[in-house]
């Protein structure tokens, strides 16, 4: 099972600050990937884990969305760094698992590592250019500049909409009755 | 979305003009928005092999996107290429298109376009509103709507 590691609670409310401006606000996790900043929303995050609960499943569906043993449950795990194609196979030390809430249950994010949180109004969330991936359109809910460089923000609500997550799920043994 | 068919026309058609490759297109003037010059461009994840990544622009993101690659031309293109940014096209409504260079707007009158051959400089004629001249070289009016949103793969010869 993975060991949990630098908890927060989900942020639930907005928050305001004096002097700034008064639109809604929202609190990310940033996280690395490879040379690249990502963010997914503190309200659907569930846990910061360790990634020594990672199996690895050498079969070729599995090659992205491997599987991660949590509390006695097999849940997805995507390796983003191998989804973006960027990156060893090798799972670096400051690697974390980012347990996000998807429309079927959790699934976890594989990171090189996880940054800070950060605070953003959501009116400066843009689009993310359909053109400039072949990821699934939903996969990245927006893109925001922030100090200085661009964060993607990948939307945890879709990724059970992902073909890799939905082969797992069609792959995954059904719970004896 | 059909185009109507400019040579039908009596209007001039004013035509940016760009270098790619040391062939000379022509796009729409009223689809650039702006023309930009060395951008910083914005690394993305699954790139299509004609994207270079994304840049910001007026507090949105666009897809950048290399003419060069798109029209499979190998080797290193210019130091300092210009940016287009169109509009009304793709799937995100707008969008970056890396050139070579900038050159001018010309006005074209439809009695000097004639309808393209099969393939003009590699390119099918599918993707091509006309053929001209410009300052006594030969001009292709792309059809910029079709090529960036297709997936044929092209080799312009040069």
């Amino acid at each position: 099972m993975g060991g949990r590691v630098a908890v927060q609670a989900p942020a639930r409310r907005r928050l305001r600050t004096g002097g700034e401006s008064s639109g809604a606000r929202e609190r990310l996790l940033l996280f690395r990937v490879g040379d690249g900043t990502y963010g997914v929303s503190l309200e659907g995050l569930w846990e910061v884990l360790l990634p020594e609960g990672v199996t690895t499943l050498p079969t070729p569906p599995y090659q992205v969305c491997t599987a991660l043993a949590y509390r006695g449950k097999s849940l997805p795990l995507i390796r983003l760094s191998e989804l973006f194609a960027i990156g060893s196979t090798a799972i670096p030390p400051t690697a974390r698992v980012l347990l996000v809430r998807g429309r079927r249950g959790a699934v976890g994010l594989l990171a090189d590592d996880v940054l800070q949180v950060a605070e953003i109004e959501t009116a400066r969330i843009h689009p993310f250019p359909a053109m400039a991936t072949t990821l699934p359109r939903g996969f990245f809910r927006g893109a925001v500049s922030w100090q200085g460089r661009a964060l993607f923000l990948i939307d945890g609500e879709s990724l059970a909409d992902f073909d890799e997550v939905q082969r797992f799920y069609a792959d995954a043994p059904r719970p004896a009755r | 979305m059909a185009q109507a068919d400019f040579r039908a026309s009596t209007v001039e058609q004013p035509l940016l003009l760009f270098l790619l490759s040391g062939r000379r297109f022509g796009v729409e003037i009223d689809r650039v928005e702006q023309i930009l010059h060395a951008q910083p461009i914005i690394s993305t994840p699954r790139c299509p092999a004609c994207v270079d990544g994304i840049l910001e622009y007026r507090g949105r993101f666009l897809a950048v996107l290399s003419l060069r690659k798109r029209l499979g031309v190998s080797g290193p293109g210019p130091e300092h290429p210009a940016v287009l940014i169109l509009r009304d096209i793709g799937p995100d409504g707008a969008l970056a298109l890396v050139v070579d260079q900038a050159l001018q707007m010309i006005r074209i009158h439809p009695d000097g376009l004639m309808t393209p051959p099969p393939r003009v400089f590699g390119i099918r004629a599918e993707y091509i509103r006309g053929v001209g001249n410009a300052d006594g070289h030969p001009l292709v009016w792309l059809d910029l709507r079709k090529l960036l949103t297709s997936d044929e793969a092209l080799t312009l010869q040069v």
